[in-house]
């Protein structure tokens, strides 16, 4: 019985060391639950925008939040809508796979805007126009094509098969002689 | 011309189209008769095979048979192969009777149109 119970705290001890570390490290955070991580509410007044502002990093001039109509983000800032791909490949970001320097604001629509995502600024080859028309006169074309196939069928030159239950005689063409 | 231009710009009028049946008297032309498809399968017969419907045609008792051999000398069903050509072969005169039939009704309509052409220019005559 004293062996199982040495055995058990040599198993229990360190897992329970590394847990309590876990603990810690979190409660160490600035925020450890969903609720922290809310934007807080609409900003009134300079002060308050000021207090906004430097909340999230920016300055006071740069720092424009959500307008307050109902489907705003409280004091959330702002941002331009710039995707991952559109940012500079080649500067010493300090979260490459995403591009983002230490403590940078993250837009809104971040999680739709990473690299292998949207990209509003994207500048296409042809212009959207060209690119609507040619897709209009494909997709017309295929359809004229089916149509054409549905109007002009090619078929081989036989009757429809003879089933001996349709209530009709059908003959060979065997000579009688 | 091929079928296909006969059918659309040839001559649309009498080319038979693929869901047509025949329109004329099976009888007409056959001074001596025709002699009649026989079926040999029985309805009883099929629904113990469980044929399909589709398979329930003149070529049933070849099919019926093919099935039985090759159950009954199942695995080496390759002794069954004289049974797939035959049932195979019978199908195949099928297809060629419903060309055959194809090719009487158009050739029937172009008489047709024919006779009446000649009544027409007669009529036009007098």
């Amino acid at each position: 019985m004293a062996t199982l119970a040495k055995m058990g705290r040599t198993v229990a001890v360190p897992l329970l060391a590394k847990r309590l570390g876990i603990v810690t490290k979190s409660v160490r955070c600035m925020a450890y639950w969903n609720k922290d991580w809310k934007p807080g509410p609409y900003p009134r007044t300079p002060k308050e925008r000021a207090a906004a502002a430097k909340k999230y990093g920016l300055r006071v001039e740069d720092y424009e939040p959500y307008p307050d109509d109902g489907f705003g983000y409280g004091d959330y800032p702002k941002l331009p809508r710039i995707s991952d791909e559109a940012k500079d490949p080649y500067l010493p970001y300090d979260t490459p796979h995403n591009k983002r320097f230490f403590g940078e604001p993250v837009h809104v629509d971040a999680d739709a805007m990473t690299e292998d995502r949207w990209n509003p600024t994207r500048t296409y080859r042809y212009p959207m126009n060209q690119m609507r028309l040619w897709f209009i006169a494909v997709m017309s074309g295929f359809f004229f094509l089916y149509w054409l196939g549905n109007k002009y069928t090619i078929f081989n030159p036989a009757m429809p098969k003879a089933y001996p239950n349709d209530g009709k005689k059908h003959y060979t063409f065997e000579s009688t002689e | 011309m091929g079928l296909t231009y006969s059918a659309y710009i040839g001559a649309p009028d009498t080319t038979p189209r693929p869901t047509d049946l025949p329109s004329f008297d099976p009888l007409y032309g056959f001074q001596n008769g025709r002699p009649e498809r026989r079926m040999v399968a029985t309805t009883q017969e099929m629904q113990a095979a469980g044929l399909e419907a589709k398979d329930r045609d003149y070529c049933a008792h070849k099919l019926i048979d093919l099935m039985q051999c090759r159950k009954d000398a199942f695995p080496w069903t390759v002794a069954c192969s004289h049974k797939v050509h035959e049932y195979e072969q019978c199908e195949f005169d099928d297809y060629v009777l419903r060309m055959k039939e194809y090719e009487r009704e158009r050739r029937l309509r172009e008489r047709s149109k024919r006779k009446s052409a000649m009544v027409q220019t007669e009529a036009l005559g007098n």
